[in-house]
């Protein structure tokens, strides 16, 4: 990539945040009271009166059944109607701010520090089974091999050198936050600052992390305009000012494990936003990329929660659980016990960066068209006269595009750990013995036992298959050597140890399948690959 | 005038000349865009294009063989080649466009031979995202004669179903409605000439007004279960670009009509790449296969212009594949 330093790990952005913070908060609050003032000559459900009515609305409902914590709202519901236009103009700037002021987080470089040297190693020696000094002087040296990153590195460093960057991993477990940013220092990628469900914050440990390391608070039950309006100009001033971002544009926690094909989006459309507002201020070339990535768990920490939710008709519409693995702490140090324990359990693959208008880019950070020829990525937002446009819905439409290249590039950038394979393994045998792949027949199937030996040829097809179609994804680097054996024992392991019910328990030459739940969930890592022709 | 009022026609074809010469009779600027420098030599010095000699082309109309021309006069492209055409004129134009283009295609055919859709074609092809279509009951020769003609654009955005109207809009002669449905519109504008074969087959072999009528509501029928199959509006085949369409081709205007008549006549034999509509059937036949919509007319026509069956033998199939409901 063309700069005019050499590439090396990536400026460390965040590092200034700190000092920045007010002078962002300033400008998200001018931002939007600029726009909602202006939008309130409009009258009707634009108008100030609107608009402060739907967050006092908001705010009774969610607070009244705390005592006493709904009075602030109904107070301003009451005065409404008797408030002046500048009156009601200097309550909107308050709630602004106050909700600015919620969503805005931090970056501590001690912490950061930390959390990036003595603290993996520190972790690693505190969650690591060792039985020996020898193990735990190993434990301390060799978290790398346990959290890994791959894939287009080079390339996403370069844009990160040149530009900015906004990560987009896909999103299974709340351990991706921390997964993901020991996965970005791995790969020589700077931090990037990110908005994560307020629900995270709850759970000590790793709100402590978050909070320090660029996390900002969404609270995903603040449901009016205004919050929105916010979070999302808060979000767009971040990366106009280059703070390195992260998305998880699934939104919430794949509860199937499906790899994600369908993206709610959400913050992912301040990207557009963002870039149109630096042409405008005749800043083109200051240019957002997006870096497509998934993370890929051994075994999930919250996987038996989030299959049955899934299951469950009423848990389909679950978007916000408190209960599951990760609030209990127990789990979590079992998480680290038992599962990055093991070598590579995690592995960050990063995918060739895309414009924000889902345009493939060229080593040098240029964007390019779908036939390969270099196209200037300011005219998306120009009109016929150069002039710089807004529309919002061009604009959700350019996000619903990039949305479709993530949604293309997701299964390719997918990397089987053993676990994935051998459930696929053993739940294509349990389909093809009932006729169907339907979970729910499946589920209530008494005989549940598969003979090592036809899971091993299964594995043996299922790789070379996998081999075959590089589009579907890859096995795990570092086991890509395993035989089919190997293969088999390491998956047989990793699903009978952490989860409170082994999935899959081997009783001499015969694979018992002890949790069809999990075994499905596990399968469905590799569902968008099509079933094998008999 | 500003480059944003200018209306940049692709292809001096028929389509594109009567929609050239609407356009320019009500005072619009418009630029025609063709290969052929003796058609662009004609039209600026004649005001004659050989593919429509008929149609008045008033001064406010000019032509050019300079893409690049076109591209910078004009942000508003209609492209009006054939389905055969339009992947390469995509690839050319491509190279002299930018995202801030609109384009939008009428073709009403789909893609081969991938049976895609056109504007999935022509994105592989330009830099720019905002595609759209443009489909309806307006043959050139009414376009070119003044005929009252209506016809749908229809894009995911906003933005160009807005600038298509405003600039396309002409009345009396031509109106615009518009439509969300792309890839509905894109079908069913499509099939529409798959089914004007079926009526000329069903017309040369002398069939009546009843069965004409069955043949046209179960021709509704199937094509908006294939729309619906490929993710668009359960309505829109019953509009403009379906049913419209249909209507107003059924006669001896339409090659597609006139295709279906002299197979069925027996004057030609079965020929696949004969017409836009009967490339459409054939990749209409294949779409309905991958999605698993049911399709018996469809099927039909397609297995004659294959050669695979006789006309009075699909009829018949076609006569005794009743469902249960309707």
């Amino acid at each position: 990539m063309a700069s005019d330093r050499p590439v090396r790990e990536a400026e460390n952005r965040l590092e200034r945040f700190n000092a920045d913070r007010e002078r962002l908060l300033a400008e998200v609050e001018r931002r939007v009271v600029a726009r909602r003032v202006g939008e309130a000559r409009a009258g009707g459900d634009a108008s100030l009166e609107y608009v402060l009515n739907d967050v006092a609305y908001c705010e009774i409902k969610r607070l009244e059944s705390k005592n006493g914590a709904a009075d602030r709202w109904r107070d301003l519901s009451r005065r409404l109607m008797t408030m002046s236009d500048d009156e009601k103009q200097q309550e909107l700037r308050e709630l602004v701010r106050h909700y600015g002021k919620d969503v805005v987080g931090n970056f501590d470089p001690r912490v950061y520090k930390f959390a990036t040297g003595v603290g993996p190693s520190l972790l690693n020696l505190v969650f690591s089974p060792m039985t020996t000094v020898r193990q735990g002087w190993a434990a301390l040296t060799n978290l790398d091999q346990r959290i890994a990153a791959d894939g287009e590195v080079d390339i996403a460093r370069a844009c990160a050198e040149r530009g900015t960057i906004v990560v987009t991993p896909t999103h299974s477990s709340n351990m991706d936050s921390p997964a993901i940013g020991f996965g970005l220092m791995r790969a020589g990628l700077p931090p990037t600052t990110y908005g994560a469900g307020k629900n995270l914050f709850t759970n000590p440990f790793i709100s402590f992390f978050m909070r320090n390391l660029g996390a900002y608070r969404v609270d995903r039950r603040l449901k009016f305009e205004l919050y929105k309006d916010v979070l999302k100009e808060y979000s767009t001033v971040l990366l106009e000012h280059g703070y390195h971002s992260l998305f998880f544009p699934g939104g919430t926690r794949s509860r199937s494990n499906l790899v994600e094909y369908h993206l709610k989006l959400g913050l992912l459309g301040t990207t557009v936003t963002a870039y149109k507002n630096l042409v405008r201020e005749g800043k083109p070339n200051k240019r957002l990329y997006i870096v497509p990535a998934t993370i890929n768990y051994r075994l999930v920490l919250e996987a038996e929660t989030l299959i049955d939710d899934y299951l469950a008709e009423t848990g389909k519409n679950r978007y916000i659980i408190t209960d599951d693995e990760f609030s209990r702490i127990g789990r979590i140090v079992e998480f680290f016990r038992k599962i990055l324990a093991h070598e590579g359990s995690v592995i960050v693959r990063f995918g060739r960066p895309l414009d924000p208008f889902g345009n493939d880019i060229t080593d040098d950070g240029e964007s390019i068209d779908r036939a390969g020829r270099i196209v200037d990525p300011a005219s998306y937002v120009r009109g016929a006269d150069g002039e710089v446009t807004d529309d919002d819905q061009r604009d959700a439409e350019y996000t619903r595009a990039l949305g479709r290249r993530l949604v293309q590039v997701y299964p390719k950038l997918t990397v089987f750990h053993s676990t994935q394979l051998l459930a696929r393994v053993l739940y294509d045998e349990l389909a093809r013995r009932a006729g169907t792949r339907d979970i729910y027949r499946l589920l209530r199937i008494a005989e549940c036992s598969v003979p090592v030996e036809t899971a091993l040829a299964g594995l043996e097809r299922l790789r070379a298959r996998l081999a075959a179609h590089p589009e579907w994804g890859s096995e795990h680097p570092h086991y890509a050597h395993q035989t089919a054996a190997e293969k088999l024992d390491d998956a047989v392991r990793g699903l009978s140890t952490y989860h409170t019910q082994p999935a899959v328990v081997r009783t001499g030459d015969v694979l018992d399948l002890a949790d069809k739940k999990l075994i499905y969930y596990y399968q469905n890592r590799t569902a968008h690959i099509p079933p094998e022709v008999s | 005038m500003k480059r944003g009022d200018v209306v940049g026609v692709v292809g001096a074809g028929a389509f594109g000349t009567a929609l050239a010469s609407v356009l320019a009779r009500a005072g619009k600027r418009v630029l025609l865009w063709s290969r052929d420098p003796e058609v662009v030599s004609s039209i600026n010095t004649r005001r004659v294009c050989s593919r429509l000699p008929g149609a008045p082309l008033p001064p406010p109309l000019e032509a050019t063989a300079d893409p690049r021309r076109l591209a910078a006069d004009a942000r508003f492209l209609v492209m009006a080649v054939s389905s055969t055409d339009v992947r390469e004129r995509a690839r050319e134009l491509g190279a002299v466009l930018d995202g801030s283009h609109i384009v939008v295609h009428a073709i009403g055919a789909l893609a081969a031979p991938t049976n895609e859709r056109v504007s999935e074609v022509m994105q592989l092809g330009l830099p720019t995202l905002k595609l759209g279509v443009l489909a309806g009951p307006a043959l050139p020769q009414d376009l070119a004669e003044g005929e009252f003609s209506s016809m749908v654009v229809a894009s995911v955005f906003d933005e160009v179903v807005a600038e298509a109207r405003r600039l396309l809009n002409a009345p009396p002669v031509l109106r615009l409605y518009g439509s969300k449905d792309l890839a509905g519109v894109e079908l069913a504008s499509a099939l529409s000439g798959a089914y004007t074969v079926a009526l000329g087959l069903s017309d040369g072999l002398g069939m009546g007004a009843g069965p004409r009528a069955v043949l046209v509501t179960r021709a509704v029928a199937e094509a908006t279960r294939l729309v619906v199959a490929a993710g668009g509006q359960a309505k829109t085949f019953a509009g403009l670009s379906g049913l419209g369409n249909l209507l107003v081709r059924a006669t001896d205007k339409s090659a597609d009509y006139q295709l279906g008549r002299r197979l069925a006549d027996g004057v030609i034999t079965a020929d696949s790449a004969r017409t836009e509509g009967a490339r459409a059937a054939l990749a209409g036949a294949g779409l309905a296969k991958q999605l698993k919509a049911r399709m018996p007319v469809l099927m039909g026509v397609a297995a004659v212009l294959s050669g695979k069956a006789e006309v009075r033998e699909v009829a018949t199939l076609i006569g005794d594949s009743v469902a249960t409901e309707e």
